[in-house]
């Protein structure tokens, strides 16, 4: 854990860019059909509540990252154990995350250029604001919040003023029930983006108003649900379920379909925009609380000697955890969900929550 | 093996620092001798007989007649004062004619001369110290001490309106090279004894005077303490000018981004006093410097404070845009044509065809070939004496633009995004954030030519974390945008009205964060009747 200071609004401004990040991005929770802002909403509560999770389990230790309290909830041995599954997991999405943005790049822009060039020199960028701590990567989102959401409501209005909307594309309502969309939030919207919050954990301490970050919290997951509800309800309204099913990127065909007076068209760059800045922070925050584990495991004192090698493992991971596109997607919707962030996000978090619930009140007995 | 070179440079600076201290103590601090020829004679030796010094000898007193030096370095002195106040009455004086050997320097001090500053000498190195500063020192036989009157003057240059700050509303003073004058430029704005300066002597051969400036409970007591500190840190030979402060003093030397403001401007300095700023005075120069520096405060003219609020938001924001225009219009000008030609309507797209299809360069080196190139004008118009400057400017306008394209090395579409760039690069008000924008410039269109837009977003966000990892005195650079700070980002990219602006930024200042009272907002009766 390094020395720093974050107030409430840059956690707002953090977790919010964090949520969008990639989600905003990808065709989300399709699986519900027109019922996607449903699937959406729903994973929404779900993150509230697992924030609720979060946040208790922290506020047991306020000052602590999770590597140095699960020692003391769960002895050094496990406690060690379970450090290093995170870290491996923060590392890894990092590097997932890393490919999806990599992979992107090379398919609608970069066709000739080698993933690994993509991949290399985001990941250089990331590098260096980790390099610079979280205090620089807390400033650099509140700027970069306001670009965001400056293009999003350009955007928003442009798309609007096209007369690109047809409601009739979001009926009917519920057309197969709830089922279809329960089973999209508990293997798609859950996780992602809501769950992954859990790397927040690794930022808490540093907040020092615990009130405030409270309260930023449940913004941040509110107005980032909202965003992702009206970004795909749109996306769903303008091109119509099929399509947006069935292509990688929707929100970029939707900005593809602006065209006002013959001039403003093709906003590739836009969306470009969006999709760094959002990547940026998200890989920045996985890959920040991959490098704190590290350092609090192996008591390294100076974190910024970690941030290069580690980079460079997080760039080869990137590139070999799928030998293709197909299979990274494959990976990404049957084993990483089931495998990784439902235990990682949900179980051990509640797990650990029960042990400090009981650990705790064990204290306060004998204090008695 | 590095290390180890830079613990023995270390050991031999720290040696030698030493060895020079102590030479400069036994040279320096001999006292004064009881004879006057001796203290004559020393001082002559140790000037090298200089033709500046003047040592006028005179008698003082009729029955024992003791003898007297005037001693003073011609040309930074008041000639006038010392033949009115000091030497006619050293000659002149009854009293003095009368009085006997033995207490006759406190006579002196006392009733003879009619000047307002008077100080005692007792050894060479305050006796060269008060003369240097354009002290004159009277020295007397058998006293081992001499009486040192304060005669500062001669030419210096009479406060002006700067060149380099030009404002259409406001004052018209300037800053000069002397550093009292500029003080009491600042002082007559501010007449409250919480202005306090502090004074300073830097430079082991110059000896330059140097002040700090601040107001006391309103600059944050620790900022003034640190930049104490770093001021008293220096050990160099000499400090000409306020760069020379600057850069010994700033917080991160690698960045092309200044963290320390100058001004020329007497307002300007006042106004940042006021927010809880230190300034620097450096004797000979009119350049001021301020601390702690933040990145908007570059994009704030004085201008802006002078007119109506709406009217300077939109040129703040134009501003903005100016500077955004100048790192970047050439590097979407390569990236849109090289890479992303799909995303350039389709008429324009055209019209660039058309032109580039005849251009034999590949964009990027028509970018940066014309860059340089008016870079290269840019710096012999600087120093270009006036009469020679139309030439520049001919052979920039017609021989590179016109005929350059005309021969169909560049195209016609690159010298607009050229031009656009360079007046933008002139139209921010600090050249210094400027000239940090036009190196910048440079790498984005390395960037845009390799990776395109990709690129060029990628070095923007490492340009932000860049710009949100700088400190100036502490306080972070983007600041009070980020990390936001609601009290000061009433006066950042926009400004809002006088009245709105209750509060001073919270991270200068200490404490005292209120401006004004309640109410400021002007309500004229809303009955007409008032006459």
């Amino acid at each position: 854990m390094e020395k720093a200071n974050i107030y409430a609004g840059q956690l707002f401004v953090l977790m919010f860019i964090f949520e969008l990040g990639s989600a905003l991005l990808i065709p989300l929770g399709i699986e519900a059909k027109q019922d996607v802002w449903l699937a959406i909403f729903f994973g929404m509560l779900g993150g509230l509540l697992l924030f609720f999770v979060h946040l208790r389990l922290h506020l047991y230790y306020p000052d602590k990252t999770p590597p140095e309290f699960v020692k003391e909830l769960l002895g050094k041995f496990f406690g060690t154990v379970v450090a290093c599954i995170y870290t491996v997991y923060f590392l890894y999405i990092a590097a997932r995350v890393l490919r999806d943005f990599g992979e992107m790049l090379v398919t609608f822009a970069y066709n000739e250029t080698p993933l690994f060039i993509v991949n290399a020199l985001f990941l250089l960028t990331v590098v260096y604001g980790v390099y610079k701590g979280i205090e620089v990567i807390a400033r650099t989102g509140e700027l970069l919040f306001v670009i965001l959401y400056a293009l999003a409501i350009a955007g928003f209005v442009l798309v609007v003023v096209s007369g690109l909307i047809d409601f009739s594309y979001l009926q009917p309502v519920l057309e197969d029930g709830f089922k279809p969309v329960l089973q999209t939030v508990f293997t798609e919207t859950w996780y992602v983006p809501f769950g992954e919050i859990i790397v927040f954990t690794m930022i808490y301490p540093y907040v020092k108003n615990k009130k405030a970050m409270k309260k930023a919290g449940i913004i941040a997951i509110l107005l980032s649900g909202v965003n992702l509800i009206v970004t795909m309800s749109i996306n769903i309204a303008v091109l119509g379920v099929e399509l947006t099913a069935r292509t990688q990127f929707p929100l970029l065909n939707t900005i593809h379909s602006i065209q006002i007076a013959e001039f403003l068209e093709r906003l590739d760059v836009f969306f470009m925009i969006a999709l760094i800045i959002g990547g940026f922070i998200k890989i920045s925050l996985f890959f920040y609380a991959g490098v704190i584990s590290v350092s609090v495991i192996c008591n390294v004192k100076n974190k910024s000697k970690l941030v290069y090698p580690i980079g460079i493992v997080v760039l080869f991971i990137s590139l070999t955890q799928a030998s293709s596109y197909a299979e990274h997607m494959y990976e990404g919707i049957t084993i990483v969900p089931l495998y990784m962030h439902l235990p990682l996000q949900v179980i051990v978090p509640v797990f650990l929550l029960i042990v400090a619930f009981i650990k705790n009140r064990h204290k306060k007995e004998q204090s008695l | 093996m590095t290390f180890k070179l830079r613990k023995l440079s270390k050991a031999r600076t720290t040696s030698s620092k030493s060895n020079e201290d102590e030479g400069a103590k036994t040279e320096k601090n001999e006292p004064l001798s009881d004879s006057l020829a001796q203290n004559v004679e020393a001082v002559k030796q140790k000037t090298g007989n200089s033709a500046d010094i003047s040592i006028r000898e005179i008698t003082l007193n009729d029955q024992a007649h003791t003898k007297a030096a005037v001693v003073f370095v011609e040309g930074i002195v008041d000639q006038q004062a010392i033949d009115d106040f000091l030497i006619h009455s050293l000659i002149n004086d009854d009293d003095l004619k009368k009085n006997p050997a033995d207490n006759i320097l406190e006579t002196i001090a006392e009733k003879v001369v009619a000047l307002g500053e008077l100080t005692r000498v007792h050894n060479h190195s305050e006796l060269f110290q008060a003369l240097f500063n354009g002290e004159t020192v009277v020295l007397i036989e058998g006293f081992s001490e001499g009486v040192s009157t304060d005669t500062k003057g001669g030419e210096s240059r009479s406060v002006d309106e700067p060149p380099t700050e030009i404002s259409l509303r406001g004052p018209r003073e300037g800053f000069t090279e002397s550093i009292r004058t500029n003080t009491s430029l600042v002082r007559r704005r501010i007449k409250n004894e919480k202005l306090w300066v502090k004074s300073i002597t830097l430079g082991k051969v110059t000896n330059t005077d140097v002040e700090i400036m601040y107001i006391d409970g309103l600059a944050e007591s620790d900022i003034v303490q640190e930049v104490e500190n770093r001021l008293n840190r220096i050990n160099t030979d000499s400090i000409l000018e306020s760069g020379y402060i600057e850069e010994l003093i700033e917080d991160q030397t690698a960045t092309t981004f200044p963290t320390i403001a100058h001004s020329e401007r007497p307002d300007v300095v006042t106004g940042n006093l006021l927010e809880g700023k230190i300034a620097i005075f450096i004797d000979g120069t009119p350049f001021v410097l301020m601390v702690p520096a933040v990145f908007v405060q570059f994009f704030q003219s004085v201008d802006d404070y002078y007119s109506r609020f709406d009217i300077a938001t939109s040129i703040r924001l134009l501003r903005i845009i100016i500077f955004i225009t100048s790192l970047f219009a050439p590097a979407v000008y390569v990236a849109a044509t090289t890479f992303h030609q799909e995303m350039i309507p389709t008429q324009l797209l055209i019209v660039l065809a058309a032109q580039r299809e005849a251009a034999p360069l590949p964009a990027v080196v028509e970018a940066i070939l014309m860059e340089i190139i008016f870079e290269v004008l840019r710096e012999a118009g600087v120093r270009m004496p006036k009469a020679v400057g139309q030439t520049i400017s001919i052979v920039g306008a017609l021989v590179i633009g016109q005929a350059a394209v005309q021969a169909g090395i560049v195209s016609p579409a690159m010298v607009i995004v050229v031009a656009v760039t360079a007046i933008a690069s002139f139209a921010t008000p600090s050249y210094n954030i400027a000239i940090a924008a036009r190196l910048i410039r440079f790498v984005n269109m390395i960037a845009a030519a390799t990776f395109g837009f990709y690129g060029i977003i990628l070095t923007f966000i490492v340009l932000l974390i860049h710009l949100c990892s700088l400190r100036s005195f502490g306080v972070p650079y983007m600041a009070p945008l980020a990390p936001f700070d609601a009290s000061g980002a009433g006066d950042t990219i926009i400004r809002m009205p006088w009245w709105k602006v209750k509060k001073r930024p919270a991270l200068t200042v200490d404490g005292n964060v209120m401006r004004q009272g309640d109410n400021q907002k002007p309500s004229p009766p809303t009955d007409r009747t008032m006459k």
